[in-house]
């Protein structure tokens, strides 16, 4: 218990806010997906994007919450249709020295700066192009609108995202990893866990492009390949190290299909 | 010049990169695009064209923005491409899986296409050629090109199997399935197609029999049944079975668990309770449904016995010894003490029949949430043996008469301690309500502890329950109940404007028709006549000897006001209302004759109010101003009124004033005479008066008179110098 996240690691995090330099070359498309995609999934959208890496994201729930001033009254916004610089401007209408006091115009004005506005991953058309979206960070890469590993940031959460694939009935034939990282939703935690999704997106990335350079070449024997292990089969293994990495992260993976 | 060709390949798939960019925004441009690049990504090319190509028309045909029918016609183009490129026997394992992947999308628009389109046996010949090299290939390719080859057996035994949807066209357009497959089609046998699914489901299903199989492979496969199951009923019943035969949890029961096995295990495991899951609650009809959701359950409770055993040791600790008081309290059943300790004891101990020391301290509140306790609870019930069950609760009885015995006083269900233990009150606040309380917690800036505490479901214990009673409501005065009544009558008047009067004559029920039973205009009408005649009848009067004697009620009384109403909505529009009002004074003088038999019987009459003539007069004053000569609805009405006084009459009298309205008055009073022969003699009175009264009347007057009356004009004429004519001239004057 006393082991904090990520200390184990020796793949240093990026500082805070800090840009990173696009080194390019081959890169995974990933999506991050929470309750509400507010808090979880826009955190490790934006720590995404800062590193690069093509990124979408998405809200299981049914509609956009955020605490109001008690708890029976929760702020409510529709999926798809607000932005987060209206709810911003709402609630900063509304009380601006509440919503400054628990962090949520801080979150809803980063929010601002990465995307348009919460979306609802039911209502995602997989496969549809989203070329719309070319001012939304993490955007290139993701024109095709797949994306090749979904991190969830709660059990429920995975959950849907599995239970709506089923579903749809895969009619893409495409695979696709889903990592479930249990994030707790606070700011905090938000945070760790946004440091805790690199680290493991950089390690899949990592596996990724070696499985390119290895086949890279001309010549490729069937018997021999099958000693060579892919990229989807590292994947499990990735996520249990990364696990030993980040203890207090819980992770879940299957390989399900769009 | 490695140097230079490796930048002109980097090039080029950025020149290529560009090319898709463009049908991303414009899917138009695919056909275009697909022919163009066809040549550049064929299975000569570099590797790295090759990819790109692979991907590329993976994407292209799974793209939901592309129509089928475009996506069938150009699939035909690139088969051949397709073909090559899988027979490759040195193929790079990336182009090889994202060309399984566009065959998976394919096959069925081929199918479609060949159904179709049954003289073009050689694109069917490439698609077979296509799926026997897979099927080849598909135990010995590395596991990420076997897992594609999964799914496109799916798509297969998708494609080949029928459906639920029994006309294809109507439901799901991608759900192409044995159904559109004709009888005698030249070139597919239905019956083949459906044996060589039946044979690739079973290979499908050998990775989930074989405990050998990579858990890449179980959860790839796995993740492809959910539609099959729903959607092909013949290859539901296998996948279940095989379902119900599987465990995911083998992995773990075998060696030390490493940190990668628990992740498979944990995925497998997880995996295919989200399948059965899903599977139970799209269809709970499905008769394996209960099983499939016990399966699920089971599931659950061993995967939590083996990574608590690892993961939770140290919290686990003092149930140990629950676990042995669970096994031991079968043998104990029998043998219980029925007795309880005497003095006081608390509401867990007089259902509790253990002897465990153990199990007896065990606080189910402090372990167990609530709504899992809650399950548990249920379940055991519901399998419990019947016989056990009723020796409990008759042990349970004969404790409580024992108590009753004892101390007379009978347990008070408002002071007994209900939350002690076993407090299974059905009162369960739903503190767990998933995602909204995931959110309402959402105080990001605080401690997330705290903020955990105070939201989680309260502790059973700690909640005593007194019996609650409802605040008796606020009592309502006369005043505010009239208003109510009010409220509610202009209601139905205002239901009645938006009601348009029925533009064809129903042809009438005759006696057989009940009143108020269409919802038209008539029967509300019938409905509020009578409520402001019956509602009340024989209350009415009590109220005026009140206001007589007291003068007590200020409020007017709830028919009063209704019949307000009724007199405005009259004279709205009197002469298209006229039936209206008719109606309402018949149901007056009906009640009043009712009321009039009653109260004549017993010894003391009670005074009824005269609401029938009250209301007529009212009403004859209030529209006999707006009269003009034409105007047929005052002969109308004086026929149709159940009842004519003499005072009535004698408004009609009035109306001879006006010179013009002459006519009407004594045609309506003549037509009176001649049809309505009870009323002849007072009509006749009338129009004597008249003849009297007014002499602009006399010469119509007198004509009448002439046949009725024959005598009357001239013994009147003969004494004519004592008439007050002069009197009624000064009168017509003005």
């Amino acid at each position: 218990m006393e082991v904090a996240n990520g200390a184990a690691t020796t793949t240093t995090t990026p500082a805070e806010n800090g840009e990173r330099e696009d080194v390019g070359g081959y890169k995974l498309k990933f999506c991050t997906v929470c309750a509400s995609n507010q808090n979880r999934s826009m955190e490790a959208h934006l720590r995404l994007a800062q590193a690069n890496y093509p990124v979408i994201s998405f809200g299981t729930g049914s509609l956009v919450r955020l605490p109001g001033p008690t708890i029976h009254q929760p702020n409510v916004y529709p999926f798809n249709k607000v932005s987060y610089d209206t709810i911003y401007k709402e609630l900063d209408g509304k009380d601006h020295r509440l919503y400054t006091a628990n962090g949520l115009l801080n979150m809803l004005g980063r929010n601002r700066q990465v995307k348009w506005g919460p979306e609802r991953w039911q209502d995602w058309q997989i496969g549809y192009p989203r070329t719309e979206q070319g001012k939304d960070r993490g955007h290139a890469g993701t024109e095709g609108g797949i994306v090749d590993v979904v991190f969830t940031c709660e059990e429920r959460c995975w959950d849907a995202v599995i239970d709506d694939l089923l579903n749809r009935g895969s009619p893409l034939n495409r695979p696709v990893h889903v990592i479930n990282v249990d994030i707790k939703d606070n700011h905090e935690e938000a945070s760790i866990g946004g440091s805790g999704i690199l680290d493991l997106a950089e390690s899949l990335n990592k596996a990724a492009r070696e499985e390119r350079e290895v086949m890279g070449a001309t010549a490729f024997d069937m018997a021999t390949a099958a000693s060579r292990i892919s990229f989807d089969e590292r994947v499990p293994e990735i996520v249990a190290e990364w696990q030993e990495r980040w203890p207090n992260l819980p992770a879940t993976w299957t390989l399900a299909w769009f | 010049m490695a140097t230079s060709r490796q930048l002109s390949v980097a090039d080029q798939i950025r020149q290529l990169d560009g090319a898709r960019k463009l049908v991303l925004k414009d899917v138009s441009y695919y056909p275009q695009v697909i022919q163009a690049t066809m040549p550049i990504i064929g299975p000569s090319s570099h590797v790295e064209f090759r990819r790109w190509g692979a991907d590329f028309l993976a994407e292209a045909f799974s793209t939901p923005a592309v129509p089928l029918s475009g996506r069938e016609t150009l699939a035909l183009t690139v088969l051949d491409t397709l073909k090559s490129l899988v027979e490759d026997p040195n193929q790079d394992v990336m182009v090889l899986r994202s060309v399984i992947q566009t065959a998976a999308s394919i096959y069925p628009l081929a199918m479609r296409w060949i159904i179709n389109n049954a003289y073009d046996f050689p694109t069917w010949g490439k698609m077979t050629a296509i799926k026997t090299r897979i099927r080849d290939i598909w135990d010995t390719a590395p596991l990420t090109v076997r897992i594609c080859c999964i799914k496109f057996v799916q798509r297969v035994v998708l494609a080949h199997t029928s459906s639920v949807n029994p006309e294809p066209r109507r439901g799901d357009p991608l759900d192409i399935s044995r159904n559109m497959v004709p009888p005698n089609h030249s070139v597919l046998d239905g019956d083949q197609l459906e044996a060589e699914a039946s044979g690739l489901l079973d290979r499908m299903l050998s990775v989930l029999e074989d405990e050998t199989s990579d858990p890449l492979l179980v959860d790839a496969t796995l993740n492809t049944l959910s539609i099959l199951v729903r959607q092909r009923p013949k290859t539901s019943h296998r996948i279940i079975s095989t379902l119900f035969n599987f465990n995911p949890l083998k992995l773990a029961t075998a060696t030390p668990l490493t940190p990668k096995m628990k992740v498979l295990v944990k995925s497998m495991e997880k995996t295919t309770r989200m399948l059965l899951t899903h599977l139970y609650r799209r269809d709970v009809h499905n008769p394996l449904a209960g099983r499939m959701q016990q399966y699920v359950e089971r599931l659950a409770r061993s995967r939590a016995e083996i990574f608590d055993e690892n993961g939770r040791k140290r919290a686990m600790v003092d149930q140990v010894s629950v676990g042995e008081a669970k096994r031991q309290r079968t043998a104990t059943l029998s043998n219980r003490n029925h007795t309880l300790k005497a003095g006081e004891n608390t509401l867990a101990q007089v259902f509790t029949f253990t002897n465990n020391d153990g199990l007896k301290n065990f606080n189910v509140s402090d372990a167990i949430p609530a709504p899992l306790a809650a399950k548990i609870s249920v379940r055991t019930i519901a399998q419990l043996d019947t016989e056990i069950l009723q020796r409990a609760i008759d042990g349970v009885r004969a404790r409580f008469a024992a108590f009753q015995e004892v101390c007379q006083q009978p347990l008070n269900p408002e002071t007994a301690p209900l939350g002690i233990e076993e407090d299974d009150d059905d009162y369960e606040p739903d503190y767990y309500a998933a995602e909204d309380t995931e959110q309402l917690m959402n105080k990001l800036d605080s401690s997330p502890s705290d903020e955990r505490r105070d939201l989680q479901a309260p502790v059973l214990g700690a909640l005593p329950l007194p019996a609650f009673k409802l605040p008796p409501p606020p009592l309502l005065d006369p005043e505010q109940a009239a208003k109510v009544g009010q409220g509610a009558i202009a209601r139905v008047f205002g239901t009645m404007q938006t009601l348009e009067d029925p533009t064809t004559k129903k042809s009438k029920a005759g006696l057989n028709r009940l009143a108020a039973s269409s919802y038209d205009r008539d029967s509300w009408i019938t409905v509020i006549t009578r409520l402001a005649t019956r509602a009340t009848a024989g209350l009415d009067d009590i109220s005026v000897k009140d206001e007589h004697n007291a003068l007590a009620l200020p409020t007017v009384s709830m028919s009063d006001s209704i019949r307000e109403m009724l007199y405005a909505y009259v004279m709205e529009d009197f002469r298209k209302r006229i039936d209206v009002a008719v109606t309402w004074l018949t149901e007056e003088w009906y009640k009043e004759r009712v009321q009039h038999r009653f109260s004549s019987s017993p010894n003391q009459p009670r005074d009824a109010p005269a609401n029938y003539e009250k209301w007529t007069l009212r009403l004859v004053d209030g529209f006999f101003s707006y009269l003009h000569s034409q105007d047929k609805v005052l002969t109308r009405f004086l026929s149709e009124l159940p009842e004519l006084t003499i005072s009535i009459l004698a408004r009609v009298k009035l109306l001879c004033r006006d010179p013009s309205l002459v006519n009407l008055a004594l045609t309506s009073l003549y037509y009176l005479v001649i049809f309505r022969p009870p009323v002849r003699d007072i009509a006749l009175d009338t129009v004597q008066d008249i003849w009297t009264e007014y002499e602009d009347a006399r010469p119509t007057a007198a004509k009448y008179l002439q046949k009725w009356r024959p005598g009357f004009v001239d013994a009147a004429q003969k004494g004519a110098g004592s008439t007050p004519v002069g009197a009624n001239g000064a009168i017509v004057a003005t």
